[in-house]
């Protein structure tokens, strides 16, 4: 890809003439230098699980934030350039609080996947009397995994603003083999149970550190408790089964 | 005769009217007065005057009464409808009706409209306007058929056909179409009907029932709902309560037959 | 209509003030009463101003979706307008979200939209029924600036001080000590709320000078529920568009005219 630059990768909102966006394909590339992000579906529940790169024995693994919370009964996992997914997060935030106090029901996971691709394509150069836009397009991917009347559901989304829904995912740096891995083994009978330690040993299998309860993260989204990212002592437990 | 104990002027007691002017001013309204929001007319024919009233009666828009009479007596061949307060024009009507007859009776002849015309107009000039009765006064007499609209400041008209009341304008249309010089009673009695009709369904001051009355040289024919285009239809449930449904706090059961023992005093009565 | 009022002395080089009063009030009235798997929302049809009639036939009453209907009554230009906004929010929903706005969202809804006009408000009274995501009969009403709340029955409009204490006493049974062994029902049956609708609507006929010329009633039933005999009421008319298994009819009757 490298090889084939010309002038059409400078401009945001420039097509090449083959008609790409060179700008937004160099984005979904960003995702690739990211750490691995996997997220699967069971009819229990969703399960997100993310590595933690600690580079330094002096890093606070605790600080370092890939998963959060969209609503109560949404999360959300991030690769990429994480400090874009903030913008992308919060804008997610205050769509489902926006929909919940206008319509007093929970968003959809659809609407509110949508509703952060919409974001997304919101770069280039801003016109006169415009709000300021942004100047590139975002370097993050996010996995939005959640539960509505539909029943749990996890989407993907790119830098390109598209967005698929998957039973099982992987992003990031190790995503291609882990992606080969989601597919030989998920299951549609699968238990949310099976699907935490699936993660886990996907995750495990493309880490190059060894895995352990500081250097990954795994959050789930249930109908019973909603969304919650597992705490160390339970991420332990699911460890040491595995 | 004794003396009264506490002088009372004739006429109107005015003595509440500081109160009730500082209650309004402290924004505690009068009490609001039964109106008469209403359609009334007369209108002439070849041998006399019909009038025509609505028979519904309001309290801003409640209807107070579906099937009250606007048709008042004046004497026997004279008669008022009245539209404005109910009060003023039941009392109004009432008193010229009495002043009428003491008029009849002084002079010992039948009374003139315009008599009792003036009577009213001169009365409603005195109260400018706070007796608010808006009339329409017929009959006839030794000078023939005569119709008069008497305005609550007391000014007056003298017209072959007119209408009073909140339902005026619709009634007025339909005699401003359909009224010709020297009609027949049939013809008269159709027209005031229709006009009558135009206020209730087109005038919400105005419904129920048409009233009409016939005035000619030697009679006067009171029809009384002569018209009832209006009747309530069938309530879809019966609305009874079965005995005990009303709750009670205590009961109490008195005797109301008391006895009593009589015992003769004295010497019976002679009866013979 | 909305109308200008000139206040203060038009004599020259005094102040003066003009006022746009640009609200009316157009009479009649509206209710509506919830049952286990049906509402009710009924209003009647005139529109008067003062003592004029403007039209015989005005609906108040509209149907929103298959399961939700809403009777607004008021400043009829503003009830109008209120219906149309809703009805394109629904819209706009339908096609974010893929779905029917559920009853209790356009609830929400609408006390947003009210809400949203605190200081210059919609001069109207709604009240929304319909059935509910768990298939319960459901009544919303709502103050004009958006307070709301879910009840069983609710009147508003001109006639309600005439209305609301008569469903009171025959809904919630009011007043009513109950016969021993005979407890009052939860929930009255539909042919008994539509009668009580019938005659509430013609009793205020009676004695209410605004209420008057036409009933318009709309019933909606939760999916499944048989029709309770709707079928043989005179002049039903049935106005289901979707497939969701709820079911929408109107009944019309004619109220007295004068």
């Amino acid at each position: 890809m490298f090889l084939t630059r010309s002038e059409y990768d400078r401009g945001v909102n420039t097509f090449s003439p083959e008609g790409r966006l060179f700008q937004v394909e160099y984005a979904i590339e960003a995702i690739k230098l990211g750490s691995t992000t996997v997220g699967v579906r069971t009819d229990e529940g969703v399960v997100l699980g993310v590595e933690k790169r600690v580079q330094s024995p002096l890093i606070e693994s605790s600080s370092i934030e890939k998963i959060m919370e969209i609503d109560n009964h949404l999360g959300c996992a991030m690769s990429g350039l994480t400090a874009d997914a903030r913008t992308m997060i919060d804008h997610a935030r205050v769509t489902a609080q926006n929909h919940s106090f206008t319509y007093d029901e929970k968003i959809k996971v659809e609407s509110v996947t949508q509703a952060v691709c919409d974001l997304a394509l919101r770069f280039g150069e801003s016109v006169h009397d415009e709000d300021a836009m942004m100047s590139r397009p975002f370097g993050v991917a996010l996995l939005i995994a959640g539960i509505d009347e539909l029943g749990p559901q996890l989407y993907h989304t790119d830098p390109s603003g598209t967005f698929v829904r998957y039973q099982a995912k992987a992003i990031g740096s190790g995503s291609e083999a882990a992606q080969a891995e989601l597919q030989d083994k998920w299951h549609s009978k699968m238990t949310l149970k099976e699907a935490q330690t699936l993660t886990l040993r996907i995750l495990k299998q493309v880490m190059e550190e060894k895995l352990d309860r500081h250097n990954v993260q795994l959050a789930q989204v249930t109908k019973e408790k909603g969304f919650e990212i597992l705490d160390e002592t339970s991420l332990k437990t699911i460890i040491d089964e595995m | 005769m004794a003396t009264a104990a506490v002088y009372s002027s004739p006429g109107f007691d005015f003595s509440n009217e500081i109160r009730n002017n500082f209650l309004a001013s402290k924004g505690i309204p009068l009490p609001k007065a039964t109106s008469t929001g209403t359609t009334i007319v007369g209108c002439i024919f070849e041998d006399g005057i019909i009038l025509g009233a609505d028979t519904r009666a309001t309290e801003g828009p409640i209807v107070a009464d579906k099937n009250c009479e606007k048709i008042h007596y004046i004497t026997e061949s004279i008669r008022c409808c009245g539209a404005g307060t109910a009060a003023d024009t039941e009392f109004v009507t009432n008193l010229i009706s009495s002043n009428m007859e003491m008029h009849a009776l002084t002079h010992n002849r039948k009374p003139r409209v315009v008599t009792a015309m003036t009577m009213l107009k001169q009365y409603l000039f005195r109260y400018q306007g706070h007796v608010g009765a808006a009339l329409v006064l017929g009959g006839v007499d030794a000078t023939g058929p005569n119709l008069f609209t008497i305005a609550p400041h007391g000014s007056t008209d003298k017209l072959p056909y007119v209408t009073m009341g909140s339902g005026s304008l619709a009634a007025m249309a339909v005699f401003e179409s359909g009224w010709r010089k020297g009609m027949s009673r049939e013809e008269a009695l159709t027209l005031v009907k229709s006009a009558i009709s135009a206020g209730i369904f087109n005038d919400l001051g105005s419904g129920s029932n048409v009233d009409a009355c016939i005035i000619t040289a030697n009679n006067t024919e009171m029809l009384r709902n002569v018209e009832m285009p209006n009747e309530r239809v069938q309530k879809e449930r019966t609305y009874v309560f079965p005995k005990g449904t009303t709750a009670w706090k205590k009961e109490e059961v008195r005797k109301l037959v008391v006895q009593e023992e009589v015992r003769l005093v004295g010497e019976a009565m002679d009866t013979d | 209509m909305p109308d200008m009022i000139a206040l203060s002395h038009p004599a020259s080089g005094h102040p003066q003030q003009r006022q746009f009063n640009p609200y009316s009030e157009n009479g009649g009235t509206i209710l509506a009463i919830s049952g286990a798997d049906f509402s009710v929302i009924a209003g009647d049809t005139r529109q008067s101003e003062g003592y004029s009639i403007q039209t015989r036939y005005a609906p108040k009453v509209f149907r929103l979706t298959d399961k939700a209907v809403l009777a607004v009554n008021g400043f009829a230009a503003d009830g109008n307008m209120f219906v149309k906004q809703v009805r394109q929010r629904l819209e706009w929903y339908r096609h974010a979200h893929a779905k029917d706005m559920p009853l209790r969202a356009i609830a929400r809804l609408i006390q947003t939209m009210l809400y949203a006009r605190r200081f210059f408000p919609y001069y109207v009274y709604n009240i929304l029924g319909g059935i509910e995501e768990d298939g319960s009969g459901a009544v919303y009403s709502f103050d004009p600036v958006g307070s709301y709340e879910r009840e069983s029955c609710r009147a508003a409009g001109a006639a309600q001080s005439l209305v609301q204490p008569f469903l009171d006493n025959q809904i919630y049974f009011k007043n009513q000590v109950p016969q021993p062994g005979h407890p009052h029902p939860k929930h009255l049956p539909l042919t008994t709320v539509i009668q009580l609708v019938i005659d509430s609507f013609t009793s205020a006929t009676e004695r209410h000078i605004e209420v008057g010329d036409g009933l318009e009633m709309f019933v909606v039933l939760a999916k499944g529920s048989p029709l309770y005999g709707l079928e043989n009421i005179d002049g039903v008319q049935e106005m289901t568009a979707t497939n969701d298994g709820e079911r929408l009819f109107v009944v019309r009757r004619n109220l007295k005219r004068d």
